[in-house]
């Protein structure tokens, strides 16, 4: 029982007054930032960085974990009435949601998006509760040999199922790649991509680059080719209440969406892209109303916010047991760990054990909080939705550009961002992926390292990266990954031929 | 050969990552490694990320001149690709760069409302006195809650003694 008492331990010191004022504080400035259009929760949190800059690490960590699920949160009600979804992971929502908001039905699916969430969120942060200790503890045998065929996977996966393009995916990474590079080399000094330059002997900063990269990217992405599309925002009639037919209609899909999300968070699978469309797809098949799908089943929303959140809790586990993140904003939530110099990992658990569970004690808090809070206050977040577009942009602008140069209160920073901006311009433009180029940069360098260590264990035989069987099964794992998609298309190919010579 | 449409302006946007890749490799191959005996040296990841970027990019160098062309995001495939808005992006770009020019000259106050101004005028604002007044409580707001409440130092810049 040692996890149960850990976590009461965790209640404890997250419920001091002050903590759950950062909780408070958090859950708050989530869901107002998640509920602005087109900004999901890895730019929320990426946003908010700077406000934690100064607070003691476990009362920043909650403020995370409200923040984190508040985005969400906020998301689900900019997909539903806006039918702007901020993150790949409200896509799905989006699509029953914003029909069922047409239809006048905009507070039942408001409800069952949040209460849906409050579930999942609950549900998996019990699992992880009870399963991270144990994965940590197995995962203090990996050994460097399996953390280079591990992040291998993880950037695979994610590089090849985020987007529509496989290759345009996998060169989205090498470029966060090559930003991992720069600066001096761990190991040799070696100051590699600096060209001189002083600052950038000390790396590249993560958070400028995220911010940059979503909300600089953005702001130019869309001020130079969709200035003139406004949004249409459907009005919400009645309270964000459920009949009894539609709780009927959602627990199912709220459980089923859970099963499906939490899984596929803690193997990377890339996002909370996979899991969200599998529950859609599920519930499509299993509903007693197919008719309503497409026109605002109640399922089809139900299902996915479950998975969404579900699918985020999941992705905290390999986060803090491996250090290995798996969507961007687990990346981002990594970001955060490590400006308190903070490294998560197998260790974690024995070494910051208190601030893990006050952490895990805080993502329950926060879940209720936001129930208790966002439901009678849905029409005040959706006052929100009605600031104008360029004072929406400006503000946006603002934080991101404060968040840069506040971190180290350099203007080397503000230059990486601008440049990063444009970066993020071009990525839009031509239709990269940008979670791969993040995964890149923060994961890079710990790739290298862990490779190095690896080779350094062996003196130097190359054999060893695939010595263990965990490492062979990923390796195997990689392979397919990497050539399903095109097999698959083969296939299709042959049998459009097949079906042609048929004609 | 016909190109397919906006295939010409992704051509030469690969084509540069291509440069990238080959100015990491350059970088790497003329740099000297100190005295020290490593079993995996400093120069391997460069070298391996600079090939297989300049190798991808190939790929896709091809792939687009036989008709694979990007679908911009929030577009769908098939849409008719317009030409970006270059005079909105160099106003939004100009205000970025004013807030790296002004931060440390005149101060955050100033520098961020010049950079808020800048981008509500390329959204299409054109209530412009009403942009900077909303644009001032805003960024004092700010301020006075980043330095006062959370210690995170912003430069006061010539406006030091009044805020």
């Amino acid at each position: 029982m040692s996890s149960f008492n850990s976590l009461l331990d965790g209640f404890a010191s997250a419920l001091t007054l002050s903590n759950l004022g950062f909780g408070l504080l958090g859950t708050f400035l989530g869901t107002l930032v998640g509920v602005l259009p087109g900004i999901g929760p890895a730019l929320a949190i990426a946003l908010l960085l700077p406000i934690t800059y100064t607070v003691s690490p476990a009362s920043a960590l909650i403020m995370f974990a409200a923040i984190y699920y508040g985005a969400m949160y906020g998301g689900s009600t900019t997909s539903i009435l806006l039918n702007t979804p901020g993150e790949s992971g409200s896509v799905m929502t989006a699509l029953e949601g914003n029909k069922m908001a047409r239809n006048g039905r905009a507070g039942a699916a408001l409800a069952t998006a949040a209460i849906g969430s409050f579930i999942a969120g609950t549900i998996a942060t019990a699992i992880l509760a009870f399963t991270a200790p144990s994965i940590a503890d197995l995962a203090i045998k990996v050994g460097a040999a399996d953390y280079v065929a591990l992040m291998l996977v993880a950037f695979t996966t994610v590089s090849s199922l985020l987007g529509s393009s496989q290759i345009r995916g996998f060169i989205s990474l090498a470029v966060g790649l090559v930003l991992g590079l720069v600066g001096a080399d761990l190991q040799s000094g070696l100051a590699r991509l600096t060209f001189g330059n002083q600052s950038a002997v000390e790396g590249i900063e993560t958070v400028p680059v995220i911010v940059a990269i979503f909300a600089l990217g953005e702001a130019l992405y869309i001020a130079s080719r969709f200035k003139e599309v406004g949004w249409k925002i459907l009005p919400m009639k009645g309270k964000a209440l459920m009949t009894r037919e539609d709780w009927k209609r959602s627990w199912m899909p709220w459980l089923r969406g859970t099963a499906i999300g939490f899984p596929l968070g803690v193997i990377p699978a890339g996002g909370s892209e996979v899991p969200t469309f599998l529950s859609y797809a599920v519930e499509k098949n299993l509903t007693k109303h197919p008719e309503e799908f497409g026109h605002g089943a109640i399922e089809g929303v139900a299902g996915p916010e479950a998975a969404n959140n579900a699918n985020a809790a999941g992705a905290l586990v390999p986060l803090l047991a491996l250090g290995l993140p798996t969507s961007a904003t687990a990346a981002v939530i990594l970001v955060a760990f490590q400006t308190y110099q903070i490294q998560p990992g197998p260790t974690l658990f024995l070494t910051n054990g208190a601030l893990i569970w006050t952490l895990i004690a805080s993502l329950f808090i926060g879940n209720t909080l936001l129930l208790v809070l966002n439901l009678p206050l849905v029409r005040v977040w959706v006052q929100l939705l009605k600031v104008p577009r360029p004072y929406l942009f400006a503000g946006i602008t603002i934080f991101a550009l404060l968040g840069s140069y506040a971190l180290n209160t350099s203007t080397f920073d503000v230059q990486v961002a601008i440049a990063i901006g444009i970066v993020g311009f071009l990525f839009r433009r031509y239709g990269m992926p940008i979670t791969p180029l993040i995964l890149g940069l923060i994961l890079g360098p710990n790739l290298e390292l862990q490779f190095r260590r690896a080779l350094q264990i062996s003196a130097g035989d190359y054999g060893t990266l695939y010595a263990t069987p965990l490492s062979k099964v990923l390796y195997l794992v990689l392979i397919v990954v990497i050539l399903g998609p095109s097999l698959w298309s083969l296939r299709k190919k042959i049998a459009n031929r097949k079906g042609h010579v048929a004609k | 050969m016909k190109l397919p449409q906006g295939a010409k302006s992704e051509l030469t946007f690969v084509g540069s990552l291509f440069a990238l890749g080959f100015l990491v490799f350059w970088d790497t191959a003329r740099s000297e490694i100190p005295a020290f005996n490593l079993t995996v040296s400093p120069k391997v990841f460069p070298f391996a990320i600079a090939l297989i970027l300049m190798g991808l990019c190939a790929i896709l160098f091809i792939r687009i001149l036989r008709g694979d062309v990007a679908t911009p995001e929030g577009l769908e495939p098939g849409d008719p690709i317009e030409k970006s808005d270059y005079k909105t992006f160099a106003i939004v770009l100009a205000s970025l760069f004013a807030y790296l020019l002004l931060i440390e000259r005149a101060g955050f106050v100033i520098a961020a409302l010049v950079t808020f101004f800048g981008i509500t005028v390329a959204f299409g604002n054109k209530r412009h006195v009403r942009s900077i007044l909303f644009g001032t409580i805003f960024i004092v707001i700010i301020y006075i809650s980043f330095t006062k409440f959370l210690h995170v130092q912003l430069p006061a810049g010539i406006l030091e003694g009044i805020l």
